[in-house]
């Protein structure tokens, strides 16, 4: 080996590693998270068996096995930085001329890799299968005898393309540019030829079978990034095998700056188009719900306050959760209705953190389906540990044990989740799972015994003020209920709504401003207005009712009046 | 393949897990001694190994053996797994006969009775989770019933979409109505070794064709055409509502391609679904309901059964429609008609209202003496949770039919012998190799069981193929004289 190549080898992977890392760990982190919500790993014979038997089944089932860790962001993105510095390694070490150039191109498949994983339906499974078939073109490229080493190309092929997937292609390049043209050719054909073979036994489409299964969330789209780092090896393999290594020494230097700056040059440019830190913010605010996270959610709104239905959906939660829904909701952005409870859409992302909230209100059977939806979504016909987690908890609820029961034994063959359904599992033999589980008792308390009706979206009002009627105590309902009246702009009904749970104690700041909006609309003076609605309040709505009517512009009334309903009233949701 | 991988990884892993004390939660609450329960049932010499386990709490050894007229085998362990050449022939030579069983932990001995009528080959259901609108992975699959042999025809994996409704000829292999939904919607059909993908829908007609049921001749399909919305109860006893907001009944000609109805089966405020022909075809059955206000009137929605006259010489439908069974007025509805190929009976499934009787606790079968116009509900095979698709072999002596009572939730199946006099057996679910741990981790719904004479050769590729292709070949369209 060249000295300078060791010199960038070692450098290089030490910088790698550490970017990965501190990439993954620091700004990207629920991007980790987010993979592993969308899986359910179990260590049993079936699931092993299920995944394996169809092609690139093996990489798929170690994908999914390292995937069960990002459960922890931080051991998430050391596996990514692992992955790609093996990349890294394996590609160069799978050159025959250890120089500077090859060492250079041997970063070339690990940084398109780290492109391919900034998007979030981009599975581990296609770094498996690189690894894997990168390590069987060494192992095959290290046989000194011709005719084995041909018979092992030849059954190799077949053999990685059903264990890794069409990745494996790697090890065809690999492999073919160090034999004779007959061989290489020989093996190009026979690769092209087994996926075309796959459609009679696999039920899946031609271009599936070629361009990957289990590479990408969405197995119909063609993973375009997962096929860069197959490009770069066919590359360096090529550029090893026909370029000479050793002339001279500033020429070679040269064109490795060139390949490292086109690297370093990439890397801004996949930040700003591949990289979508919007979704970041979403997968935050889903994780933080999902682990229940309210002050935390309510931290991250103070810092930058969210914009998009989901994550205004997910910080009304954390604040009814903490009971400041009604003080505090028009602090932030609201973008009307949607933004506390958003309608059903059939993916697998949104539904989820809808769910956690009817799941709080005490709408069982709604929460069970949004999570039954979203699991079902899954594009690539994955369960999730998150999903049936909760259908064990909605089906304890609902008096289903046996359902329950079912959905907690998967969970009972994982890492991460058994010990929690082990232990559910033993209440619910004991007959013990509402004593010992607080958080089921009460939502069990709160959920509908004697009202039944079709869900519809439209009758939310009705349908939480049903669940208010049922339990008095109910207060997610009874802020839900509220904020959905001033959020629908329906002042005439929340006011009779407040009538129901008005004791005569000074109401919360968004109520009080409601009921002052009330007022006025139906008084020509503050003539017996409750003494809890004077003061402060009447003075700031005269002054607001004066520059809304004097046409002050928007901007400079959300400077003064952002954090108060008539704001909200006025000008957003129109 | 899957198979091989299994053996070698259960090999592997669960060489220790083999033979485990029984466990509470093992088995639903409601498990007899036995699961699945095999006591006393009627069964059809050329059935599938009825491996079993048995259930009760911390029992670690057992010793099971089964005597038929000097014939016996002891199987040991608490899960009772025969190896299929001695099941089969220990079940040879107790055709027509009982087999006792005996043994520990269980004091008295029980019976299998073993019925010389043979059951159908196989049988063809869709997998799927028991849910809302959103499905997963799912498919059309083929069960042998004399093994444990079960493959996928069509699977969603090959296309965007999901498939349902299917339908044999009185069980033949080479005639086949598949209907897929989705953004590549098609009805297959499968006739005379052609595979073709139509749309049903036309200008004339309220949409695609939905139920399916082969006239006898081969020459016809009868299909209705639903307008079908789903709602999501807020109770705990009831999760979903399946209901139509329109439908009709028509009859698709297969040999000119053509859908044909009459003005008295496209009545305007009338819902008509689940069409069937009568044996000798010339009779059309079918499920009718008066229209009320959805979702606030859902529970007023009573199906009758009707019928009329069908000339498959012509393809004309009959003016006259006649009332065959008033459910309504006893304040039920019936779903799922199907007449026993014998002629003697039709088979339906009553529940309190609606349609979609899956997902209705209350609903059981019931039959229909058609020589005597005697009802009666079939108390052998009905349980305290629903019963509601169903579907008869080709000798009309055993009939499929899907249960919940294992858990309220997951459909499983269960099969009935019935004999000569109308005696119905006691039936038993649909065998599988590991009883202990199959329906347990099984999390697919079995639907729309029907009966195959033999194996399906159903050309998957081209299936594929046609139902990506953006080509239809168009239905065309005729009233009736």
């Amino acid at each position: 080996m060249q000295k300078s190549a060791k010199y960038l080898l070692v450098a290089g992977n030490i910088f790698l590693f550490a970017a990965t890392v501190l990439f993954f760990a620091v700004y990207y982190p629920y991007h980790v998270h987010y993979q592993e919500q969308y899986q359910l790993f179990e260590f049993t014979a079936a699931y092993f068996s299920s995944i394996v038997s169809v092609p690139g089944g093996l990489a798929d089932y170690l994908g999914r096995f390292l995937t069960q860790f990002f459960l922890y962001s931080g051991i998430g993105s050391v596996i990514y930085a692992l992955a790609l510095v093996l990349v890294q390694t394996l590609t160069f070490a799978c050159s025959r001329n250890k120089s500077l150039v090859n060492c250079a191109l041997s970063f070339l498949p690990a940084v398109a890799l780290w492109i391919f994983h900034l998007d979030e339906n981009a599975l581990l499974s296609a770094d498996v299968a690189v690894i894997l078939s990168l390590l069987s073109a060494l192992a095959v490229s290290k046989v000194r005898r011709d005719d084995v080493r041909h018979i092992c190309f030849i059954v190799g092929i077949p053999v990685l393309y059903f264990l890794f997937g069409s990745l494996s292609f790697v090890f065809v390049c690999i492999v073919a540019c160090r034999e004779k043209p007959w061989w290489g050719i020989s093996g190009v054909l026979l690769s092209l030829a087994i996926p075309f073979a796959a459609q009679y036994f696999f039920d899946y489409t031609l271009r599936s079978l070629y361009t990957g299964l289990h590479y990408y969330r969405f197995y119909r789209v063609v993973p375009v990034w997962a096929w860069v780092p197959v490009i770069t090896i066919l590359i360096t393999a090529v550029v090893d095998c026909t370029v000479n290594h050793y002339g001279k020494s500033t020429t070679r230097t040269v064109i490795s700056v060139l390949i490292l700056a086109v690297i370093a040059a990439s890397v801004p440019l996949a930040l700003k188009h591949q990289a979508d830190f919007d979704k970041e913010e979403l997968m935050e605010y889903d994780f933080l719900v999902r682990f229940q996270k309210w002050d935390k959610i309510i931290e991250e709104a103070n810092i930058k306050a969210p914009d998009k239905p989901l994550s205004v959906s997910c910080l009304n939660l954390a604040l009814a959760e903490k009971w400041q829904l009604a003080d505090r909701m028009f602090n932030y952005f609201q973008n009307g209705p949607e933004g506390l409870l958003p309608s059903f859409v059939r993916d697998f992302t949104s539904p989820l953190p809808t769910a956690e909230a009817y799941f709080r209100l005490g709408m069982v059977n709604t929460a069970q389906r949004y999570t039954f939806e979203a699991q079902e979504s899954i594009p690539d016909y994955q369960k999730s540990a998150r999903c049936y987690r909760r259908l064990a908890e909605t089906n304890i609820i609902n008096g289903d044990f046996d359902v329950a029961r079912k959905y907690l034994k998967p969970l009972k063959n994982t890492i991460f989740y058994r010990q929690w359904a082990k232990t559910a599992e033993e209440y619910l033999n004991s007959g013990e799972i509402f004593d010992r589980s607080r958080d089921l008792s009460e939502i069990s308390s709160m959920r509908l015994q004697n009202h039944d009706f079709l869900f519809s979206d439209t009758e939310m009002d009705s349908m939480i003020g049903t669940l208010m009627l049922e339990n008095g105590r109910n207060m997610m309902a009874i802020q839900y209920l509220m904020a959905y009246c001033l959020l629908k702009k329906d002042v005439a009904r929340f006011c009779e709504c407040y009538s129901m749970i008005d004791d005569g104690r000074v109401p919360s700041k968004s109520y009080q401003e409601a009921l002052l909006l009330a007022w006025v609309g139906s008084h020509s003076d503050f003539e017996g207005l409750p003494q809890y609605l004077g003061g402060q309040n009447t003075l700031r709505i005269n002054q607001f009712i004066r520059d809304y009517k004097q046409g002050v512009p928007a901007d400079r009334m959300e400077k003064t009046y952002g954090d108060t309903y008539w704001f909200y009233y006025y000008y957003r949701y129109q | 393949m899957k198979k091989i991988l299994s053996f070698a990884v259960i090999l592997a892993f669960c060489v220790s897990c083999a033979q485990k004390p029984v466990q509470q939660g093992d088995f639903p609450e409601n498990a007899g001694p036995i699961y699945p329960d095999y006591m006393d049932v009627t069964i059809p010499d050329n059935i599938a190994p009825l491996n079993f386990c048995y259930t009760e709490p911390g029992l670690k050894d057992a010793s099971t053996t089964f005597s038929c007229e000097g014939l016996s085998v002891t199987i040991e362990g608490v899960e009772v797994k025969w190896k299929i050449g001695k099941w089969r022939k220990f079940l040879k030579h107790a055709s027509g006969k009982d087999i006792e069983v005996s043994g520990t932990p269980l004091a008295e001995p029980w019976k299998i009775h073993v019925s010389g009528d043979k059951i159908a080959y196989g049988i063809n259901y869709r997998l799927i989770e028991p849910g809302y609108e959103v499905y997963s992975k799912m498919g059309i699959y083929e069960r042998s019933l004399s093994d444990f042999d079960e493959h996928p025809l069509i699977e969603n994996t090959g296309f965007s979409g999901c498939v349902n409704c299917h339908a044999y000829n009185k069980g033949n292999p080479d005639a086949m109505s598949l209907h897929i939904r989705g953004d590549h919607g098609a009805t297959l059909l499968m006739s005379d070794g052609s595979l073709e993908a139509y749309n049903t829908k036309t200008d004339s007609t309220l949409g695609f064709c939905v139920y399916p049921y082969w006239h006898p001749s081969g020459d016809y399909i009868a299909y209705s055409t639903n307008n079908t919305r789903q709602g999501f109860h807020v109770k705990k006893e009831k999760l979903v509502e399946v209901f139509d907001l329109a439908s009709d009944m028509q009859i698709y000609d297969v040999r000119n391609n053509c859908i044909i109805t009459s003005p008295e089966l496209k009545l305007e405020n009338e819902w008509e679904t689940f069409p069937c022909f009568s044996p000798d075809g010339g009779t059309l059955y079918f499920c009718r309901a008066t229209a009320h206000p959805i979702p606030s009137e859902v529970e007023q929605i009573r199906y009758n059964l009707y019928k009329v006259d069908f000339d498959p010489i012509t393809g004309t439908i009959g003016k006259d429609v006649s009332l065959v069974i008033d459910a309504e007025s006893e304040g039920k509805s019936i779903s799922f008609p199907k007449p026993s190929y014998d002629g003697k009976y039709i088979m339906y499934t009553l529940s309190d209202y609606g349609n979609f009787s899956i997902w209705h606790h209350e609903a059981d079968l019931w039959i229909l003496d058609l020589a005597t116009g005697e009802r009666r509900r079939i108390d052998e095979v009905n349980s305290a949770d629903t019963e509601s698709y169903h579907n008869w072999t080709a000798d009309s002596r055993w009939f499929v039919f899907s249960s919940r009572r294992d858990d309220g939730l997951f459909t499983r199946l269960y099969f009935a012998h019935i004999d000569e006099e109308g005696n119905v057996g006691k039936p038993f679910m649909l065998p599988q190799e590991s009883p202990r741990t199959f329906y347990k981790d099984f999390f697919m719904s079995y639907n729309v069981p029907e009966f195959v004479n033999g194996p399906v050769k159903f050309d998957k590729v081209r299936a594929r193929k046609i139902i990506n292709s953006p080509e239809r070949v168009p239905f065309g369209f005729r009233w009736s004289d």
